[in-house]
């Protein structure tokens, strides 16, 4: 498996190019006000925008707010996009900041909350409601995914990022590099002190006897 | 390298929950989305651009802003300097 991906990446490199040149002309259309190629690029790129931002959101409603914000965005600043990153990187740089933005948003509001809860100013929640999962789901692989969910959103948000566009969006690291405006190497580590912080919370599945 | 203080499931066991992960995560938007960024950005389009920014239209920040004003003014000086008159005014002749 190890020699898998980059085998893989050789494979898919001759795309590449041509993708490359659909995307340019693409641009290009959007650039004259093509209404047509708008709905283009958002069918071609509203999967890995939506399920980047639900990585990052883990809700369904988040992330459909994120999308939208970000195929506006687009459609917004199409004119001063140069084609200096591939239009993906674009995109997914895009739908990183915007899924950032609303999870601070998130966690203001979720802080703010429990000020006033404990305050007791609202007759809300006063905190994070306890998760009552049916017990087919608290079967240990279920279980494991949930965990390391909680502790994926527990990362910082850089390597945050990273982990989900290696992990869940399968970007390369170059990709991955492009988006968060670094070199390979900086992914590199951020990918490992994730998988280090994530590995040591990981509670081993426990063995019957 | 093998670290003890890590997950101690195997390497098998932790790839499986990546791709468990994976899947988990390859989920798509609603059907008709494009049809409700059109709407977005149709609701966009109608909202007239205000002239003035958002936080500058609520009273509570104009009144601020003007207190702010006379505050940096000077007026306080100027209340300051006309006391001692109405103050005299006051002495026994």
């Amino acid at each position: 498996m190890a020699y898998g991906l980059p085998l893989l990446a050789t494979l898919m490199e001759p795309s590449a190019p041509v993708e490359r040149a659909a995307d340019a002309e693409l641009v290009a259309r959007l650039q004259q006000g093509e209404e047509v190629a708008f709905r283009t690029l958002v069918t071609r790129f509203q999967g890995r925008v939506y399920s980047t931002a639900y990585s990052l959101l883990r809700s369904a409603e988040e992330a459909e707010d994120v999308a939208q914000e970000v195929f506006v965005e687009v459609y917004q600043t199409i004119v001063r996009f140069r084609g200096e990153a591939a239009l993906s990187t674009w995109l997914y740089r895009l739908a990183v900041s915007r899924a950032l933005q609303h999870q601070r948003r998130l966690h203001a509001r979720k802080r703010f909350a429990l000020f006033t809860s404990l305050l007791g100013f609202a007759g809300q929640l006063l905190h994070e409601p306890p998760d009552h999962a049916h017990p087919q789901a608290l079967l240990e692989g279920t279980q494991q995914l949930h965990l390391l969910q909680q502790h994926i959103s527990r990362l910082p948000a850089q390597q945050q990022v990273a982990f989900t566009l290696r992990h869940e969006q399968e970007l390369s690291y170059e990709e991955i590099a492009a988006v968060l405006s670094t070199s390979v190497a900086a992914v590199e580590s951020l990918l490992y002190r994730a998988r280090h912080t994530l590995r040591q919370h990981l509670q081993p599945t426990s063995r019957h006897a | 390298m093998p670290n003890p203080d890590l997950y101690s499931g195997s390497e098998e066991e932790w790839q499986a929950l990546l791709g468990q992960l994976r899947r988990q995560s390859q989920t798509q938007p609603q059907p008709f989305f494009y049809t409700r960024v059109q709407a977005r950005l149709d609701a966009q389009h109608a909202t007239p651009r205000a002239w003035l920014p958002s936080w500058l239209r609520r009273p509570a920040y104009v009144a601020l802003l003007g207190i702010l004003v006379l505050a940096v003014s000077g007026d306080g000086a100027a209340l300051q300097t006309a006391h001692p008159v109405t103050h005299s005014s006051t002495l026994p002749r």
